[in-house]
C-alpha cells in the first residue's frame, strides 16, 4: 500500500492510495464547507440536483446508460456532517481492467464522469434546469420527512440536536423543509457558483493504479482547469470550535408509535488536552464498545434491560452518545443502570483486562481499516480534515500507551448533558 | 483437495469433504490482513418439522428454534461467554439465522488461532439449563419487539403471506413471544444433535490462509462424533398458486412502502441443473424492467412517483422461489401496473439486444464487487453452498445466458396471475 498526496491548485488536492487488495478502483471527490443554518438544505439540495445531469450528459439514465455499459460502474453520492463541515461526497467504483471479460481502460472514463458532474452541471437560464431543481425539492422534502422511519438513528439525531441546539453540529445534514419552498433554480445556482469557487476539494483514487497517470488524467482534465485556485474555507476538525457550559443535564422526550423505547444520552467531554481523543476511545470502548464493556454486560446481560445498548465517540465534536432500546417501563431502572456504569467509570471500577479488551477492539478496527476501499479513504480524508497526518500504525502506538490513571482522569470530566427518550403515546392503545 | 478457480477474477477455492462429512471450503487471499471463518449449519427457521436420523423419532418445534439455539450456543458451561470471550481477544464475532441456514463466524487481524479455538470449542459444545433457556426469552422477546417496529421487516413478512398459504418462509425467524416461550432445553438439544453434526455443516475461511496447513488446523480441533445418516426435513406440500394477491398494514412511515412480486411456481427440482442461470437471467430482467437506466424507472422517478431504485431480488431454495421489488412510494399501485405493462411488453415485443447486452455487462461488474471483501466472499460461499451451488458459477456461467434464453425465463416466472404485493401504509 501507498498513499500519496499532491496540491492540484491551492484549495484542491490529489491522493492516491495504490493497493492490490481489491477487484475495484474506487474514485471519490469531496467538497467541504462550514456547516450553516442558512446552506445546509442548498448543500443538500445542490447533491441532489449534480447527480442529474451534465452538460455533455444531460441526464440521469444517460449517465447510468454510460455506467452500465463500463460493467456497471457505479456512482454515488451523499452528505454528512464531519465535525462542523459540511462535506458533500461523490463515489465512483468500477471493476478493475484486469479482471474484465476483455481488456478496456477505464480509468479515464472514471475520473472524468465523476469530475464532470461536480464541476460541469447542466444550466439553463443562469440556473440549473427547473425540472430537476423542482424534483429533487420534492424528493428531498421526502428525505427530511422519513427520518422518522428509522427510529434508532432518530432518536441518535434528536439527541445530538437538542445538545447542540443553535449550534452547527446540532444542524440536521439534509436541512429543513420550511428552507425548501424559497429555493428557486437560480437561487441554488448562484449557491454552486459561490460554493464550488470557495470549498476545499479533495480527489481520492484507490486501487491498482499508477499515480503518474492518475495525476496526468486530473492535471488534463478540462473541467479541473476551469476551477480557479482558491483559499479554501472549511473548519479544522482539531480546533475547539464552541464551550461547553455544563448546566443543568437537558430532558428530552418524544412521542410516538412504538413498542420498544430509545434511550440516548449525549455525553460530552470537558478537556481539550491534546491526545485527549485517544483517551476518550478507549473510555468510551470499556463503557459501551462491545459485548465486554459496561453497558453491554449490566444493562442488556445482567438486567436484561436492553436488546442493545452501547456508546460511540464521536472524536470531531469530543461527545459520546450512549443508545438503548429498551422496554418502556424499564426507563428509571436502565437510566439508573446507565449513571452506575458513569460513576464507575469516575471511580475506576474497572481492571487492567477491560482496558485490554478494550484497546483491542480498537486496534482491531484499526487494522482493518485497509480491508475496505471506502474506509481507507474515509480515514485519510478524517487526517486531511484535521491537518495532520498520522499513520495506521501511528494512530495504533497512541491507543496502546493509554493508562488506566488517564482514562479515570478523563472519566471525571464527563458529564452528562442530554438525556433523550423516545416512548409511546401515553394513554393510547397500540 | 478439490480445487476451483474463477480464471476471470483470479480466485481459487479448494474444498474438501472431511471424514465426520464436514465440508470445509478454503478461498486464499494473500494480500489481505484479515482472516475471516464461517461455520454453518443448514438449518433455519424454515426447518420446523423433521425426523432425527439416530432415532426415527419425528419432532415438531416451536417458531424461532434456530435463532434461539444460536443466541445460546454462546453460553459456556463455565459461566463464560464465547462472544466476549472473542471480543477480549479484539476479534470481531458474530452470528445469524437465517431461512435455510445458522452460522457463526469472526473476522480477525490478529489471534486468528485463539478464536478458532474458542469458535470450535463452543460452536461443538452446547451447554442449555432451564436456567439459562428462561433468561434468554426476555432478550429475544426484546429484539422480537424491535422487529415489531421495524416497517421493513412487516412489508417483507406480508409479502411472504401474500405468497403462501402454508410455506414455513411465512414464520418469523425469530419467532414470536409466545412460541418461544415454549422452548425448552430439551427441544434445544434435540435439534442440535440432529443438525449440528458434521455431515449437516460447512465451514468457509477466506484470509491470508496456506490451505493444506490451515485444514490440519480444523482437523486439529474437531470433536469426533459418529457419522449421521440423512435428516429428513418435512416441509408442507408446494403450493401452485399464491396465497392472496394484497396485504397492508399501516405503520408510522412518512412514506408508503411497497413490495411487489412474483411468486415462482416453477418445478424446483427439475430447474435445479440451471439455477444459477436462471438466477443471472431474472436479475438482468429485473434491471430492465425497473433498473436504474430503465425507460420506467426515469418515468417513475421524474414525476415523483418513486425516490430512489427499488431493491430487486430473487430469494430460492428447494422449498421456495420468488421475487421481490421493494421500495418506497407515494403510489404504489402505479407501479404495480406500470410493471405489469412493461413486463407484457417485453413478452410480446422481445427484449431489445443493445440493452440486454448492457444489463448482463452490468451484472457480471455486480458480481466481480462482491469478491472486495473476506467476509463477502465468505458469507457467499456458505449461502450459496447450503443451495448446493458454487460462487464461481455466476462469474463462469454468465456469459452463456442468452436473449432467447432471458425471454423465456420471463414467460415462464413473470406470470401476472403470481403477481402480489404488500404495502406499508402511513399511519
Amino acid at each position: 500500500m501507498e498513499y500519496n498526496t499532491q496540491e492540484i491548485k491551492n484549495g484542491v488536492k490529489l491522493h492516491t492510495i495504490k493497493t492490490n487488495n481489491f477487484k475495484t478502483n474506487l474514485y471519490a471527490a469531496f467538497i467541504a464547507t462550514p456547516l450553516k443554518r442558512e446552506n445546509v438544505t442548498l448543500d443538500a439540495l445542490l447533491t441532489a440536483v449534480l447527480r442529474r445531469g451534465t452538460n455533455n450528459m444531460q441526464s440521469q439514465d444517460i449517465i447510468s446508460k454510460k455506467l452500465e455499459e463500463m460493467y456497471g460502474a457505479s456512482f454515488d453520492c451523499g452528505i454528512e456532517k464531519s465535525g462542523d463541515n459540511h462535506i458533500i461526497k461523490f463515489y465512483l467504483e468500477a471493476i478493475n481492467e484486469e479482471f474484465l471479460p476483455q481488456k478496456e481502460n477505464l480509468t479515464q472514463k472514471c475520473i472524468d464522469i465523476l469530475l464532470d458532474i461536480i464541476l460541469n452541471p447542466l444550466v439553463e437560464k443562469n440556473g440549473f434546469k427547473e425540472e430537476y431543481v423542482q424534483g429533487e425539492k420534492e424528493n428531498l422534502k421526502q428525505i427530511i420527512e422519513s427520518k422518522i422511519d428509522n427510529k434508532t438513528n432518530y432518536s441518535i439525531d434528536r439527541c445530538i440536536e437538542e445538545m447542540f441546539k443553535d449550534k452547527a453540529y446540532g444542524l440536521y445534514k439534509y436541512g429543513y423543509v420550511e428552507d425548501l419552498n424559497n429555493i428557486t433554480s437560480q437561487s441554488l445556482y448562484e449557491h454552486y457558483k459561490q460554493l464550488i469557487n470557495t470549498c476545499k476539494i479533495d480527489i481520492y483514487c484507490s486501487g491498482i493504479i499508477e499515480e503518474k497517470d492518475i495525476k496526468q488524467i486530473v492535471e488534463e482534465n478540462e473541467n479541473i482547469k476551469k476551477i480557479e485556485p482558491r483559499q479554501a474555507r472549511y473548519v479544522i476538525n482539531n480546533e475547539k470550535t464552541e464551550e461547553i457550559e455544563i448546566q443543568e443535564t437537558k430532558m428530552v422526550e418524544d412521542q410516538m408509535q412504538v413498542s420498544q423505547g430509545k434511550l440516548v444520552l449525549g455525553l460530552s467531554i470537558n478537556t481539550n488536552k491534546e491526545n485527549s481523543r485517544f483517551t476518550a476511545s478507549v473510555y468510551s470502548a470499556i463503557l459501551g464498545g462491545g459485548a465486554n464493556s459496561k453497558l453491554f454486560q449490566n444493562v442488556r446481560e445482567k438486567e436484561s434491560l436492553a436488546y442493545s445498548a452501547g456508546s460511540r465517540y464521536i472524536r470531531q465534536k469530543n461527545t459520546i452518545i450512549i443508545a438503548c432500546g429498551i422496554e418502556i417501563e424499564n426507563y428509571e431502572k436502565a437510566l439508573n443502570t446507565i449513571k452506575e456504569q458513569l460513576e464507575d467509570m469516575k471511580k475506576g471500577n474497572f481492571d487492567e483486562k477491560d482496558i485490554e479488551n478494550a484497546k483491542n477492539l480498537i486496534i482491531e478496527s484499526v487494522k482493518s481499516i485497509k480491508e475496505e476501499q471506502d474506509t481507507q479513504i474515509t480515514y485519510y480524508y478524517g487526517q486531511e480534515l484535521s491537518d495532520t497526518f498520522m499513520t495506521i500504525e501511528e494512530y495504533e502506538e497512541k491507543i496502546k500507551e493509554q493508562s488506566k490513571e488517564q482514562i479515570v482522569d478523563l472519566a471525571n470530566k464527563v458529564e452528562i448533558d442530554t438525556i433523550y427518550f423516545l416512548r409511546d403515546k401515553r394513554g393510547e392503545q397500540n | 483437495m478439490k480445487v476451483i478457480e474463477s480464471l476471470n477474477i483470479k480466485e481459487k477455492a479448494y474444498i474438501e469433504k472431511l471424514e465426520n462429512g464436514l465440508t470445509v471450503i478454503i478461498i486464499p487471499k494473500q494480500n489481505s490482513n484479515k482472516k475471516y471463518v464461517i461455520w454453518g449449519t443448514h438449518f433455519g427457521s424454515i426447518d420446523n418439522r423433521f425426523i432425527m436420523p439416530q432415532t426415527g423419532e419425528e419432532v415438531f418445534i416451536p417458531d424461532g428454534v434456530a435463532h434461539f439455539l444460536e443466541h445460546k450456543m454462546f453460553e459456556q458451561e463455565n459461566g463464560t461467554n464465547s462472544l466476549d470471550t472473542l471480543m477480549a481477544l479484539g476479534i470481531d464475532a458474530n452470528a445469524y439465522t437465517t431461512n435455510d441456514h445458522t452460522a457463526y463466524l469472526f473476522e480477525c487481524t490478529n489471534n486468528f488461532y485463539e478464536g478458532l479455538d474458542e469458535l470450535m470449542d463452543y460452536v461443538q459444545h452446547p451447554y442449555f439449563t432451564d436456567e439459562n433457556v428462561e433468561k434468554e426469552k426476555g432478550i429475544i422477546g426484546q429484539e422480537i419487539g424491535m422487529y415489531d417496529d421495524d416497517p421493513g421487516w412487516q412489508l417483507y413478512m406480508n409479502a411472504m403471506d401474500c405468497m403462501y398459504k402454508q410455506n414455513p418462509i411465512k414464520i418469523d425467524i425469530a419467532g414470536t413471544v409466545e412460541s418461544i416461550s415454549k422452548i425448552t432445553p430439551d427441544v434445544l438439544y434435540k435439534c442440535y444433535n440432529t443438525f449440528y453434526n458434521p455431515s449437516n455443516m460447512v465451514m468457509v475461511l477466506c484470509g491470508n490462509f496456506e490451505p493444506e496447513q490451515i485444514l490440519q488446523e480444523i482437523k486439529k480441533r474437531i470433536v469426533p462424533k459418529e457419522l449421521q445418516g440423512e435428516i429428513k426435513r418435512i416441509y408442507p406440500e408446494k403450493e401452485n398458486t399464491i396465497n392472496k394477491p394484497y396485504k397492508e398494514v399501516a405503520m408510522e412511515v412518512s412514506s408508503p412502502m411497497f413490495a411487489i412480486g412474483y411468486k415462482d411456481c416453477e418445478d424446483f427440482e427439475q430447474e435445479k441443473e440451471h439455477i444459477v442461470a436462471k438466477h443471472i437471467a431474472i436479475e438482468i430482467l429485473l434491471n430492465m424492467i425497473i433498473g436504474k437506466s430503465s425507460k420506467l424507472y426515469k418515468e417513475l422517478y421524474e414525476s415523483g412517483e418513486i425516490l430512489s431504485e427499488p431493491d430487486l431480488s430473487y430469494e430460492f431454495s428447494s422449498q421456495y422461489a420468488h421475487i421481490l421489488i421493494s421500495g418506497q412510494s407515494k403510489n404504489p399501485e402505479k407501479i404495480q401496473n406500470e410493471i405489469k405493462k412493461i413486463v407484457e411488453e417485453y413478452k410480446q415485443n422481445g427484449l431489445d439486444k443493445e440493452h440486454f447486452e448492457r444489463i448482463k455487462k452490468k451484472i457480471y461488474g455486480d458480481y466481480v464487487v462482491e469478491y472486495n471483501s473476506v467476509g463477502d466472499i465468505a458469507r457467499m460461499f456458505l449461502s450459496d453452498k447450503m443451495k448446493q451451488i458454487n460462487s464461481f458459477d455466476y462469474i463462469e456461467e454468465y456469459s452463456s445466458v442468452t436473449k432467447e434464453y432471458t425471454e423465456e425465463i420471463l414467460k415462464n416466472v413473470f406470470k401476472e396471475e403470481n403477481m402480489i404485493m404488500s404495502v406499508v401504509k402511513c399511519k
